[in-house]
């Protein structure tokens, strides 16, 4: 399902990449963007969306200026680049607060907060439990490998090596391609160049974890991610 | 296939944290270019004002500038002109006029303009990068 929402900020950078978010997400329908509130405002009066991103510091007025005076309540995320806005944000019952600048991870788990999204995604991750296998092609034929087979798979440039207990298979693919296709339940991401399988974790240090004897690097971006997929007790 | 080849990566200015760099755009090196083209259309008007309310002694619009282009910092992985701007940020709060922030802020004004030339440079060097992806 596909929310509208308008972004609005008034630094082109943050515009541009909350937008370029939006639009990786798939959920969201991006109706403007508006450098000031008396702009937004204009809009938010003849138009009815979803979802507002709003920076809150702006020339003129400000982000709670907008919340004061627009008629409806559609659903709002806070981007700022000030902590210190939490508590006016929690009074106005926004759904989440991103501290700019944020990852996409960050992105998407405020608008898992929204719950016509947290609603898509609990389907989609229900389709995906029926996939325990992928096919790569290499050396001319189709391979199946089973996902329970892999232990992670390695970036080499344009290439990507998928390495199992028995043998490694290279095949013409990205990392970042295959972030999107690989089962989310039992691989995730934990540096650029890796992904792993979460079920062949020998164990963890400070900055890496090792499989099968290979110690594989995490990266400072995806290791909180890493920790709360973990079943740390 | 048989040999295995590097990854292509691009290294960045050692001011530029990487991995700030690598949480928010991973190794889209194409975006990371238009990001940087977008903030440097953008620099010199967002750090004129700056300057134009230092200039004018206007503490409360020298604050305010200040936070609207703390986060490119950011967005860039420059850390330290990230925390400067903070740190000017918070001194305007304090301040009871613009004297109070005179010396900390030569050092901020040199500090940002050190990191548009960082920019640009790391522009050009991406572009050129992206345009050879060989």
């Amino acid at each position: 399902m596909n929310l509208t929402c308008i972004i609005v900020e008034d630094l082109q950078v943050a515009a541009d990449y909350l937008n370029r978010c939006c639009e990786k997400s798939g959920q969201l329908s991006v109706k403007g963007h508006f450098s000031a509130v008396p702009e937004a405002l204009e809009f938010l009066n003849s138009n009815v969306v979803d979802l507002i991103f709003l920076d809150v510091e702006m020339p003129g007025a400000t982000g709670f200026d907008l919340l004061d005076q627009i008629a409806y309540s559609p659903k709002v995320i806070l981007t700022t680049s000030k902590p210190e806005y939490a508590f006016d944000a929690f009074e106005y019952n926004v759904t989440d607060f991103l501290k700019k600048p944020f990852t996409y991870q960050r992105f998407l788990d405020a608008l898992k907060k929204i719950p016509q999204v947290a609603a898509d995604v609990t389907e989609n991750t229900i389709t995906e439990t029926g996939i325990d296998h992928i096919f790569i092609k290499s050396d001319g034929k189709l391979i199946r490998l089973n996902n329970e087979d892999i232990l992670y798979i390695e970036s080499m440039g344009d290439y990507v090596k998928f390495v199992t207990g028995e043998k490694k298979y290279i095949t013409h693919n990205t990392i970042k391609n295959l972030e999107e296709k690989v089962s989310k339940q039992s691989f995730i991401k934990v540096h650029r160049s890796y992904i792993i399988n979460i079920d062949k974790i020998s164990n963890i240090r400070e900055n890496g974890l090792f499989i099968s004897g290979k110690e594989i690097p995490i990266s400072k971006a995806h290791k909180q991610e890493v920790l709360k997929r973990l079943n740390i007790i | 296939m048989g040999s295995e080849t590097l990854p292509k990566q691009f290294i960045f200015n050692e001011k530029m944290d990487k991995d700030t760099l690598y949480g928010l755009y991973t190794d889209d090196f194409v975006y990371i270019e238009e990001i940087f083209a977008t903030t440097l259309q953008h620099f010199d008007a967002d750090f004129g004002a700056v300057q134009l309310a230092y200039e004018n002694g206007n503490v409360e619009d020298l604050k305010r500038s200040v936070h609207k282009i703390k986060p490119t910092f950011g967005f860039m992985g420059l850390l330290e002109a990230q925390a400067l701007c903070k740190n000017l940020e918070d001194e305007c709060v304090r301040a009871a006029s613009i004297h109070d922030i005179t010396k900390g802020y030569i050092h901020f004004k040199n500090t940002l303009l050190e990191a548009k030339d960082i920019i640009q440079s790391e522009y050009l060097r991406l572009k050129a990068f992206n345009a050879n992806p060989l």
